[in-house]
């Protein structure tokens, strides 16, 4: 017996009465924000200033505004010719269960040119890793498995290696051109990592988009449907008791006054308020939002003259956020081709990148590919005669005793 | 036998084989003769095109309509493949052939091989000599009528026409044709008049 769905009904009712209401309440609360912060325009230095001063000491992520907060920038013209390339990868991740230590990343590649000369390429590249240095990182001393969140990381990394050569063996430079990336240019996922976990990824994957800034090809990545909290984090400030830019004073969230005084805290307003919610409205179709650098301490810290700037962009009915390194964010016809050409990828695949959505098709690997795959493994494993088990706990799931 | 490579087996049996054709919607005609090769030198199959077919790769996978831009821009036809060049990479233009018999060295069968053509290995239009050297006898006229699952009569009768335009002597290979029909349809007079109207000159 699995789910119980009769259980499971009512459960789902209260949840989808719970949904309506706080989405009533959300959109009050975004209004509210958005009219502080669109009053805030024309004071973007000084809110530059306030969030520098509460990185460290603040509880939520920020963003620096680099535009006018205000800004609804519409939509550049598209060039009538270009070319893009993507990537993007799935796993199979490591199975502790199974008989053998390995990991499979499969990369989707894809180049498409428009215009006068229409053409494209697609593929995919599988890679299978099992050998000790595949496996785990390691410093000498510690050494850390790679599975989970650094199987991600070691995935993003392969995949920005492989749009680095596909865009050096595609793009000649005849054509405006973009390299795009689904999901976001900052590596999150390695900022709680060890020291020597973080340089070996971080290394690598600041080294594809060095090459990528050597070659001048303008390089995006395009995130659906964002659920990040920067601006909002930003907003906080301007509704914030403690900030006292002149006296050099950001936001302390451990000395908050509002909560000493018994206060709700000034900036609940923005309690669970995305990005999206506040800037969204704003934008026409095609328009996008202003500039604003990502304030995560890993980018921050480590991403060096690569830190990551993103902008909203409306398509349709959806805000979705495109990030860029600074070396495209500082030249505004960089930041224009990559809007347009972000903007044409979407007309083009129905609301989402196509040059994402068909290296997403190439990349996925299908439930009946899992079970080819595991099956070429087991018969391989045992015509090669090595010894293979897999576990107690796999073998009683495949199959129930009867 | 030096003619043009169109495609690739992807699915072979004794009796028939289905090819994906190397450019989108560049199959050979309905009707048409084509030549699969074979592991064995010399030996290759000939089938007839009996269905032609384009869709997505993906197994489960339907095109969309396209016509109709987001900002309203209305693409007409060649436009579309145009305009979206990744197309040629997701869809693919498949047909399949009835085996009608096959070539060793220099004689011509008209009966099944002993082997069908592997899967992967090349098929090719036939030109007009190769047309000429097969219709020289009609012994697969009745594997074609026969067979299940397929637009036999259709089938036929596309092949006829086409191998009457190849043939210098187009009256009367079409006479030959309607009297070998005749034979094998003695029993059916329906069916062999339609036939006949099909290929009438």
């Amino acid at each position: 017996m699995g789910l119980d769905l009769a259980a499971l009904s009512r459960q789902v009712r209260e949840l989808s009465g719970a949904a309506v209401h706080t989405a009533a309440g959300a959109a009050r609360r975004a209004t509210l924000a958005r009219e502080r912060y669109l009053a805030a325009a024309g004071e973007e230095r000084h809110w530059a200033q306030a969030v520098d001063l509460s990185r460290d000491t603040a509880s939520w992520l920020l963003a620096r505004p680099v535009e006018r907060l205000d800004t609804a920038r519409d939509l550049p013209a598209c060039p009538p010719a270009y070319a893009v390339v993507a990537t993007d990868g799935s796993q199979i991740d490591l199975d502790r269960h199974g008989s053998v230590a390995c990991y499979l990343i499969n990369i989707g590649q894809v180049f498409i040119r428009y215009g006068q000369r229409p053409t494209a390429r697609l593929g995919s590249q599988p890679a299978l890793y099992y050998r000790e240095e595949d496996l785990y990182v390691s410093d000498g001393a510690r050494r850390v498995a790679i599975e989970g969140n650094y199987l991600s990381a070691r995935r993003d990394v392969e995949e920005g290696l492989a749009l680095a050569d596909l865009a050096e063996t595609s793009l000649d430079g005849t054509l405006p051109a973009l390299a795009l990336q689904d999901g976001t240019l900052v590596r999150w996922t390695l900022a709680g990592a060890e020291r020597f976990v973080q340089e070996r990824f971080l290394g690598q994957y600041l080294g594809y988009l060095e090459r990528m800034r050597a070659r001048g090809i303008p390089t995006a990545s395009y995130i659906s449907r964002p659920r990040s909290p920067e601006v909002v984090g930003a907003i906080r400030l301007l509704f914030c008791p403690d900030v006292d830019v002149a006296a050099g004073r950001g936001a302390r969230c451990a000395e908050c006054s509002d909560a000493r005084a018994g206060r709700e805290p000034s900036c609940a307003l923005c309690q669970g308020l995305v990005d999206a919610d506040v800037l969204g409205p704003r934008l026409a179709e095609g328009q996008r939002g202003p500039l604003f650098v990502s304030m995560s301490t890993i980018n921050i810290e480590r991403y060096g003259p690569h830190c990551i700037h993103f902008f909203h962009l409306r398509v349709g009915r959806e805000v979705c956020r495109v990030e860029i390194p600074a070396w495209v964010a500082c030249v505004p016809e960089q930041v224009d081709l990559v809007h347009a050409l972000v903007y044409d990828q979407c007309l083009r695949g129905g609301g989402y990148p196509v040059a994402l959505a068909r290296a997403h098709e190439q990349a996925v690997i299908r439930a009946a590919d899992r079970r080819a795959f595991a099956r070429m493994l087991e018969g391989s494993l045992a015509r090669a005669e090595a010894a293979s088990a897999v576990s107690a706990k796999r073998e009683s799931k495949e199959f129930s005793r009867l | 036998m030096n003619s043009q490579r169109i495609g690739e087996i992807i699915e072979s049996s004794t009796t028939r084989f289905t090819a994906g054709a190397y450019e989108l919607l560049a199959a050979p005609p309905f009707g048409s003769l084509v030549r699969a090769v074979t592991r064995s030198e010399g030996l290759a199959v000939y089938g007839l095109v009996y269905e032609i077919r384009t869709g997505s790769r993906e197994p489960g996978g339907r095109a969309v309509v396209r016509g109709r831009t987001y900002s309203g821009r209305e693409l007409y036809d060649e436009e579309i493949y145009a305009e979206n060049p990744d197309l040629a990479e997701v869809l693919q233009t498949e047909f399949s052939a009835l085996t009608v018999g096959f070539a060793e060295g220099e004689a011509l069968y008209q009966y099944l091989p002993p082997q069908p053509p592997p899967v992967h290995y090349s098929v090719y239009a036939c030109d007009a000599d190769e047309l000429l050297r097969f219709s020289a006898k009609n012994d697969f006229f009745r594997a074609v009528l026969f067979a299940t699952h397929i637009p036999g009569d259709e089938l036929l009768a596309a092949a006829i026409r086409t191998v009457a335009q190849a043939r210098p002597d187009r009256h009367d290979y079409l006479v030959r044709a309607g009297r070998d029909l005749a034979g094998l349809l003695k029993d059916d007079h329906d069916r062999l008049v339609a036939l006949l109207h099909r290929i009438r000159p």
